[in-house]
């Protein structure tokens, strides 16, 4: 009898570390599954190089990821060559090009040649943009030009100001965070000055200074990091959200000499 | 033993046990009876009874009654679910269990302490333990409230038994109804008892309405009881606790639904003559859903909804033996995991919902194992040891829950925590009756899931948001505490001071470097390990049957507390003094008249923004017949409470808020 007390006993325990100790659930971010979009194809003239030209998003104001590809005229992938990505806008009265990042690589990557172009305004009433893509690859130099369509984004990721300091033009660029979420946050921005209207370096000697702040409810949030200087006038930092909803990521940019603007991008999430 | 004191079948009462006392009690425990047939287990019968006039308003709520402990106040934030708190400490520094389970409050404003899901009516008995007694219950350095349920009976006769109860309470317009009903065979027992209670605003004592202070509740409660072999009882206990509508005048926020379900099955073995005199096995669960908003509220530029969820499993051993002669051992191992989380969504016009876990996903296991030691020195002195070490692990569980903790800097958040208890008491018989009791010892407790993983916990007392800190140590205390106490038939005097000294007390320090969440709050506290607090403070009761009709009851009690600094601390309740004289009037009526007194705390922590709170006296009148017919007792119960209409607070409200004013109760149940 005396056992059975004892049996049941240790039964009800067992029982209740099996079910005390159940395992906490840690969700996994599923792999993200890039699509690149085919936007436009052609022969590159005066070569007998077909181009494609994909992005994974619809182009829009602001930093746009590109992807060419070549082909030979057998229509076997080419994977070593030069490109490089000559964005234009026709206003009617005048003319102008865009910030670009050309593939640093003579080296596909996947089969592509990546690149990136800041498109400083969506297409319209405007004018219209066309993308030169000038290839050099199998001995033989053409360029493949196609018109293209942007859109201005819901939320705006490019924004410009006046330096105080020098007083150019400069634009700056949302690239990170693509997919906000409480906590910490990569941020990274781009910076370019228009030294005329055609040639837009980016800018590399600047120093930032973030700061996110809730606007409807007037609160910021602790521990960011400026974005600082990561080549090719890239700057990273870390942007910390405490809830979703609508934030500003302030932004005071500073040269040698002082105080140059001030600008904020909007994150909703 | 049929004295005037015992009140019939439906007088929850406590029966003043000062026959054979078997041992000397143990002064740290105290105990309220309320079973309505008083049953004063073997094990009980040496505590000290201060009885009838803790109920003596039949309408009242569980924490109206233990409110009139003098070792227990309440931090109130409106006319329902108060926050227990054992002389000055509260929070995760008491352990508040529920017949010695372990149950998790799912609001992070501390809405819903474990003592709101029981209702007089499945309460047997209330007991709260003081300094090291308490380790027993857990790893606490404030003590022990342990709420024991009403328990299904065994009889040689099938019977069925029950009552109705009604009662109305003027300064709500609150109703309440009660029903029990029970069923007993000589091998096993069912008692199933509902109680539902709803309040409106009430008056205060300047006859304004206090507006958000209604609230309305269903609390059902089933227990069963199967008796397996001669001495071996298997027991299943469920409740069901539903409130909705529930007012928070001193909060910005009110709960739209608080839903409780607490089930448990046990075995118990009772035998005197087996080694093991007493073992019993326990298994239980609760969950508890928690929704709070403010859609109530007028005029607000956000909208919020915070939910809450706790789970909570676990089980406990305790078994009881004599290893020798004049001596009693009991151990105890328990072990529980609860997991939290809760939730908060921010509306604007216009905006996209703000979110955020103000609980990250978290869970606690926590276990330990607890020993208590008795031992009969000779005639006169006695000694006992309490023991404990508890284990508590504490992690986010989400990926999510880390990330937005990641926002403070927080790499790691998983804490393990390993607290050890001991204390000694020796009592010894001094001179004819007057006994002594000195204890002393040291304790500890984790810090909560506020304090460790806490998001922006807005707290309406200093108007700060709260963090909490992952990286804190536990909080530890050295206490010591003396006991004189005298007894005699007619009359019982006893007084206790104690004092601690909380190593590494846990406070929110603010810190400027944070923006507040909260629109309004002043700015944000992270909880940390503060060198020290010593708190201090006295007990005093005496009761006095002046002839076999007429009993005088006192209580008196002072509490101290001050940090590192020398600042008072905040939340100290001030001296205060309940005092009532019942007369009975033959054995079917009694009248009792009862002044309650609160002297002014001005010791109030500026840091914390608390202001003092001035003096009160208040006069209660309250009575009680009861008629037997053949198989049927009556009772009513009636009285008026706060007399003098008198406008005032105490010092543990928050918000300013008065409380009552005069109120008149009435109840009326019948019992077959
Ligand atoms: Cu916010
Ligand atoms: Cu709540």
């Amino acid at each position: 009898m005396k056992k059975y007390t004892w049996l049941t006993l240790w039964a009800l325990f067992l029982t209740t570390l099996l079910f005390t100790t159940s395992c906490d659930s840690d969700d996994v971010a599923p792999m993200p599954t890039v699509e690149y979009k085919k936007l436009a194809e052609g022969n590159a003239a005066g070569s007998d190089i077909k181009v494609e030209l994909y992005s994974t998003e619809d182009l829009a104001t602001g930093y746009n990821q590109l992807y060419v590809a070549l082909f030979d005229a057998a229509g076997k992938r080419i994977e070593q060559g030069s490109v490089s990505l000559k964005p234009q806008m026709d206003m009617g009265m005048m003319k102008h090009a865009a910030p670009v990042e050309n593939p640093v690589s003579e080296q596909t990557k996947n089969g592509y040649f990546p690149g990136a172009v800041v498109f400083t305004m969506p297409s319209g009433e405007m004018g219209s943009w066309t993308l030169g893509i000038q290839v050099q690859a199998n001995g033989q130099t053409g360029t493949f030009t196609t018109p293209v369509t942007i859109k201005e984004p819901a939320t705006s990721r490019l924004k410009s100001f006046v330096s105080k300091t020098d007083g150019a033009k400069y634009f700056v660029v949302y690239l990170q965070p693509q997919k906000p979420k409480v906590g910490v946050n990569d941020i990274e921005i781009a910076v370019y000055k228009a030294n005329s209207m055609m040639d837009y370096p980016a800018v590399t000697n600047l120093s930032l200074v973030l700061e996110p702040e809730m606007p409807t409810m007037g609160h910021g949030s602790p521990n960011n990091v400026n974005p600082t200087h990561a080549g090719g006038g890239h700057y990273k930092g870390k942007a910390n959200f405490t809830m979703t909803g609508l934030w500003y990521l302030h932004l005071t940019i500073n040269d040698a000499t002082g105080e140059a603007g001030k600008l904020h991008f909007e994150v909703n999430f | 033993m049929k004295t005037p004191l015992l009140l019939g079948a439906l007088a929850l009462a406590a029966v003043p046990v000062l026959a054979q006392q078997k041992a000397i009690p143990a002064d740290s425990v105290r105990t309220i009876v309320l079973q309505e047939v008083a049953v004063v287990t073997k094990r009980h019968d040496h505590q000290q009874h201060l009885q009838n006039f803790y109920n003596a308003n039949q309408a009242a709520t569980t924490e109206e009654l233990m409110s009139r402990m003098p070792e227990l106040s309440f931090i109130r934030r409106g006319s329902y679910g108060m926050e227990p708190t054992i002389r000055a400490y509260s929070g995760g520094q008491v352990s508040v269990t529920l017949d010695g389970m372990r149950i998790q409050g799912a609001c992070t404003d501390k809405m819903d302490p474990a003592t709101i899901y029981i209702e007089p009516l499945n309460l047997q008995r209330i007991e709260v333990q003081t300094a090291g007694a308490s380790s027993m219950q857990g790893a606490a350095i404030g003590g022990s409230l342990d709420m024991k349920l009403a328990e299904a009976e065994l009889s040689d006769e099938r019977k069925l038994s029950g009552s109705v109860s009604s009662g109305y309470q003027s300064a709500a317009h609150a109703m309440l109804g009660g029903l029990r009903l029970s069923y007993a065979t000589p091998t096993w027992g069912l008692r199933a008892s509902s109680t539902y209670r709803k309040a409106q605003n009430y008056r205060n004592g300047h006859g304004e309405k206090v507006l958000y202070s209604q609230y309305e509740k269903a609390n059902y409660a089933l227990n069963g009881k199967f008796l397996l072999q001669e001495d071996l009882v298997l027991k299943a206990d469920l409740i069901i606790d539903d409130g909705w509508n529930i007012g928070f005048p001193a909060l910005p926020m009110d709960v739209g639904q608080a839903n409780a379900r607490i089930g448990s099955v046990s075995l118990v073995r009772e035998n005197s003559d087996r080694r093991w005199s007493r073992v019993e096995a326990r298994l239980y669960a609760n969950r508890i859903a928690h929704s709070m908003d403010d859609s109530a509220r007028p005029d607000l530029p956000v909208r919020m909804d915070m939910p809450g969820l706790s789970r909570t499993s676990g089980m406990y051993l305790e078994g009881t033996t004599s290893p020798g002669h004049h001596q009693q051992l009991t151990v105890r191992a328990d072990a529980s995991a609860s997991y939290l989380s809760a939730s908060m969504t921010m509306y604007q016009e216009g905006q996209t919902p703000m979110y955020m876990l103000t609980w990250p996903d978290n869970r606690q296991l926590q276990s330990g194992i607890a020993a208590q030691y008795s031992f009969q020195v000779g005639d006169k002195t006695q000694l006992q040891l309490n023991s404990r070490v508890n284990l508590s692990d504490f992690a986010i569980t989400t990926g999510e829950g880390r990330s937005q903790l990641s926002v403070f800097g927080y790499e790691n958040t998983a804490r393990q925590f390993v607290i050890p208890s001991l204390s000694l008491q020796a009592s010894r018989m001094v001179y004819k009756k007057l006994k002594a009791s000195l204890s002393g010892g040291f304790n500890g407790r984790t810090p909560t899931a506020s304090e460790l993983y806490g998001f922006y916990l807005f707290t309406q007392f200093d108007g700060f948001d709260y963090v909490g800190n992952p990286n804190m140590k536990s909080e530890k205390s050295l206490q010591s505490e003396f006991t004189l106490s005298w007894q005699e038939p007619r009359v019982r005097l006893q007084a206790t001071g104690y004092v601690s000294r909380v190593q590494d007390y846990i406070v929110g320090t603010y810190d400027p470097n944070l923006s507040a969440m909260t629109i309004g709050a002043r700015g944000v506290k992270v909880y940390d390990n503060t060198p020290y607090a010593l708190l201090a403070g006295a007990e005093a009761s005496a009761v006095y049957n002046i002839t076999g009709y007429t009993q005088l009851v006192s209580t008196l009690r002072y509490n101290y507390g001050r940090n590192a600094d020398g600042e008072p601390l905040p939340m100290i309740p001030p001296l205060r003094s309940i005092t009532s004289l019942r007369k009975y009037f033959g054995d079917n009526l009694w009248v009792q008249g009862e002044t309650e007194l609160a002297a002014a705390q001005n010791r109030n922590s500026e840091s914390f923004r608390e202001r003092p709170t001035k003096a009160f006296m208040l006069w209660h009148l309250r009575a009680g017949y009861q008629r037997e017919t053949e198989n049927k007792v009556w009772q009513l119960n009636t009285g008026i409470e706060n007399i003098f209409d008198v406008h005032y607070r105490e010092h543990l409200d928050w918000g300013r808020i008065a409380r009552p004013g005069r109120n008149v109760f009435v109840q009326v149940s019948m019992g077959f």
